[in-house]
């Protein structure tokens, strides 16, 4: 590839992406581990609560409240953030530009714009629809998503509820999504909604098997289903003669760690309903699958859930094959970030690489060769175990 | 057995082979053009929205006869004192709601070295009415050119 003669615009472009990195960089070892500052906010407001004589309970309400506040905000900036790298990455792909022009440097603001514009059109309940599923099928697809970064570590000490059965919760609370996908296509009395909703359904309950069966060799290895403690067990490195070669991350063990984590890799693009396998909507076949006849604020949860899922299954492979937040000079909170968003552009490259399956191959893909694969896996990390 | 692992060896090939393919096409510039802050410069035959010099034209009529939409018409200048035909044009118009882009007019035209009536590479041009494709050059006439033909 011959080397491109920069622009004009390019070299602003780099000049500006070098000063973002600088200034984040510099900025970010300011602040350092989040942790550390969350404690001592909450250490003051102790306090102040003693001086004022405020019930405990109160404190510990507000302190809740805080807390869904900063993952909603966290799940909505970052979801908006990816919206526009996935409409970047995917023009520059194609050989196009993209948004260039909301914002400015870009058209860094395309998304903004566009919340703004579907918070701000109507919203059409179809006559044929059943009122109340319409309703409450986006609620039903959103809630199970934001309940699961509740268990998410996002670094050291970052995680709102430490559960020993973490994972396991995390599996179990974001299968309910199917049911509002369900929901969706049954309430909107639209064919193609149903037909939609009924893939997505066959779709999901397929790949959640191998899903959690890949993960069964991490929690052998580990004996463990907290994901702090699974990202805590894969600090420090490896090394050969004394020489730290490769970080102690599950997915550098041999044979086992890639195989559950390509496994794991599939099934996640699967559950996020994403283009290899988003047969669930796929424009050419079914206009737009379960979401055809949602607009405005009801259309934009779905997409919200579905990039949160993606930055979901993203941290979740951060955690389980990555190590989580280890790594050296920056703080835990920024490898998680980093790392995390690696996996995010993972996904979009497959979205843009690959074409869809066919709903009998997809099918097919998931029974005969991904759960013997992983049954084959838990086989083979038993009897590592037993040697 | 081994055309069970081959398969599965093949297959990801292929899908890491396209992985490859559009992340080369990531690093690659855009063709895209930023229309109204960049604007491609057209070919040099290209042929665009026509213009006329009116001082230039003999009024000799070879372009209304070239033309195949008979979207030209012209009236030539007349002597005021001798009512005589100048070779000189009055107004000269330009109907492009009718005009095809041919060239064949600015081949027909005899002026020299610069034909009078010509194409551009201008391509930025709208009507918002009908009436406005209609396009008329008026020249004015001079004084001394009527007084030339009185004394000669």
């Amino acid at each position: 590839m011959i080397f491109p003669v920069l622009t004009q615009s390019q070299k602003r472009s780099i000049g500006v992406l070098a000063a973002m990195a600088g200034f984040g960089s510099g900025g970010v070892l300011l602040v350092g581990e989040l942790n550390v500052r969350f404690s001592q906010i909450w250490n003051f407001a102790q306090e102040i609560a003693l001086k004022n004589s405020i019930p405990s309970f109160i404190v510990s309400l507000v302190s809740m409240v805080i807390q869904c506040s900063l993952l909603i905000g966290f799940i909505s900036v970052s979801v908006m953030f990816m919206v526009w790298w996935e409409r970047k990455i995917s023009a520059h792909m194609q050989s196009r530009l993209g948004p260039m022009f909301t914002g400015g440097w870009h058209g860094w603001a395309q998304t903004i714009a566009d919340a703004i514009k579907l918070l701000l059109k109507e919203d059409i309940i179809p006559v044929t629809a059943n009122p109340w599923v319409h309703r409450l099928a986006p609620v039903l697809v959103f809630v199970p998503c934001f309940l699961c970064y509740a268990a998410l570590p996002f670094g050291k000490g970052l995680i709102s509820a430490d559960l020993d059965i973490g994972i396991l919760y995390i599996f179990a609370i974001s299968g309910l999504s199917v049911l509002g996908i369900v929901m969706a296509g049954w309430g909107s009395g639209n064919k193609y909604s149903l037909l939609g909703g009924l893939r997505a359904a066959a779709q999901s309950v397929s790949y959640e098997i191998p899903r959690v069966l890949s993960v069964v060799p991490i929690l052998m290895f580990t004996g463990s289903l907290k994901l702090t403690q699974i990202a805590g067990a894969q600090t420090g490195f490896w090394s050969l003669y004394g020489i730290p070669v490769l970080p102690r991350w599950f997915i550098f063990y041999p044979v086992i760690g890639q195989l559950a984590f390509i496994i794991f890799l599939i099934c996640s693009v699967a559950e996020t309903n994403r283009t290899p396998f988003d047969i669930a909507e796929a424009e050419s076949e079914l206009v737009a699958g379960f979401h055809t006849e949602y607009s405005g604020m009801k259309f934009s949860f779905f997409f919200l859930a579905e990039y949160a899922y993606v930055f979901l299954s993203s941290g979740m492979m951060t955690a389980l094959f990555l190590g989580g937040g280890s790594g050296p000079f920056f703080p835990s909170w920024v490898w998680f970030l980093l790392k995390s968003f690696a996996f995010v552009f993972l996904f979009l490259w497959f979205r843009w690489t690959f074409p869809r399956l066919r709903v009998d191959r997809l099918m097919e893909f998931t029974w005969k060769f991904l759960l013997p694969w992983s049954f084959f896996n838990i086989l083979l990390t038993g009897f590592i175990q037993l040697i | 057995m081994i055309r069970y692992f081959s398969r599965i060896y093949r297959v990801s090939k292929a899908l890491l082979q396209g992985m490859g393919v559009t992340f080369c096409w990531l690093f690659k510039p855009a063709i895209t053009v930023q229309y109204p802050d960049e604007k491609l410069t057209p070919a040099e035959r290209f042929r665009g929205a026509l213009t006329f010099d009116k001082e230039t034209c003999t009024a000799c009529l070879l372009c209304v006869k070239a033309c195949p939409t008979a979207c030209i018409t012209l009236e030539p200048a007349t002597d005021s004192v001798t009512k005589k035909r100048l070779a000189k044009v009055s107004w000269y118009q330009i109907d492009f709601g009718k005009c095809n882009y041919c060239r064949l007019c600015e081949e027909a035209c005899p002026t020299k070295p610069i034909k009078s009536v010509r194409h551009t590479h201008d391509y930025e041009w709208g009507m918002k009415q009908r009436s406005d494709m209609f396009v008329k050059w008026r020249r004015e006439q001079k004084k001394e050119e009527t007084q030339l033909e009185k004394t000669a």
